[in-house]
């Protein structure tokens, strides 16, 4: 029996083999109030379905309105509440507390673009995202990196995202640090005349919204992804 | 001995339904700022939490638009909902905040929003 054979016949490690510290504490927690009946597990688990079945579609949908119809845009601009509730999202009474949660308020604002102004949104002070519109945050929406650097060195950090913009576009970085939660909505771009609202929906994708991209025709979260063959294939 | 009795569901009373800031509406005071006054952002102690980022301290900035009145979050993080306050979108300059930010950008800006007791007239 080779080396090489013995490695194999280790048992495969497990996918998680140590729980964090942070981890330990929420369980921890969690079942103590459960016990002390603050609320029930039926409670916890309708409270996670609803978090992690959201997503940015509506937001998409509320921006391709927007685009549509100009009445409907300035209902955006002066109250996004109100406005989402033509995207089907009731800040207030959808969530299963029936006022937000302690971290998501209910007051969206909906950050107007216009061709010499590009806002991007952040919260420097944690992480405080639009999440019954826009559904969970990205990653790197939640690092110090972006969080520090974005407010510093906003045209170096939207660059290493793929966008550059000329000297003549304002940056308007929007920090979300109170009780507002905050979309983006774009420039609708050229090459979409005579779209429909399901069309203009698609291009608008999560980091338009965050405003780190800009909305272009045939580009979509759900468009395929360019396979490459690989440098060295493996010879079979 | 009777146990003391904390209400420690005020909140979630006046909330539900309304929602958080929608349920301190009509409870400031009249707001001392109106959208396009300069005011500067006031370096005031905090106690534990606060929301008044370190690079906004000191800085002069302009008003863009009352948002909601609401007590402010370094009262709100210690339960006490009593001093309920206007709350200031506000634009600043990136060259006011950074040292060395680009000529060339000079129309970059950061908007954010800021209690009403954080605020001075310049």
């Amino acid at each position: 029996m080779s080396s090489n054979d013995k490695e194999h016949l280790h048992p495969p490690a497990p996918v998680v083999d140590e729980v964090s510290d942070f981890e330990v504490l929420e369980i921890a927690v969690r079942e103590l109030a459960i016990e002390k009946g603050l609320f029930t597990q039926e409670d916890h688990n309708q409270w996670t379905d609803y978090m992690h079945t959201l997503g940015p579609a509506p937001a998409a949908r509320l921006v391709a309105k927007a685009w549509l119809d100009p009445e409907y845009k300035k209902v955006c601009v002066e109250d996004g509440v109100k406005a989402s509730l033509d995207v089907g999202i009731d800040w207030v009474n959808t969530m299963p507390t029936k006022f937000g949660t302690p971290s998501d308020y209910c007051n969206l604002r909906v950050m107007e673009d216009t061709p010499t102004l590009k806002h991007v949104v952040v919260c420097t002070l944690c992480s405080c995202y639009p999440r019954p519109i826009l559904g969970q945050s990205p990653e790197w929406y939640r690092t110090p990196n972006y969080r520090r650097r974005i407010v510093r060195w906003p045209r170096q950090v939207l660059a290493e995202f793929g966008l550059q913009l000329p000297e003549d576009v304002e940056i308007r970085v929007v920090d979300s640090n109170q009780k507002s939660r905050m979309i983006v909505l774009p420039v609708r771009p050229e090459g979409t005349e005579g779209w429909t609202e399901d069309q203009l929906a698609e291009i608008v994708t999560r980091d338009c919204l965050i405003g780190v991209a800009v909305p272009k025709p045939g580009v979509t979260a759900n468009g395929k992804r360019p396979v490459r063959p690989a440098v060295n294939p493996y010879k079979h | 001995m009777s146990k003391p009795h904390y209400d420690r569901e005020h909140h979630v009373k006046k909330a539900t339904g309304i929602g958080d800031p929608q349920c301190f509406k009509g409870e400031a005071p009249a707001a001392r700022f109106k959208v396009g006054d300069k005011v500067r952002i006031k370096d005031l102690p905090d106690l534990f939490y606060t929301r008044t980022q370190g690079y906004t301290r000191g800085a002069e900035g302009t008003i863009s638009r009352l948002v909601y009145e609401s007590p402010p979050a370094e009262d709100e993080s210690w339960d006490n909902t009593e001093n309920v306050e206007w709350f200031y979108s506000l634009v600043f300059d990136m060259q006011e905040l950074w040292p060395n930010y680009p000529e060339a950008y000079a129309g970059d800006t950061v908007e954010t929003e800021i209690p009403e007791h954080y605020l001075e007239a310049v």
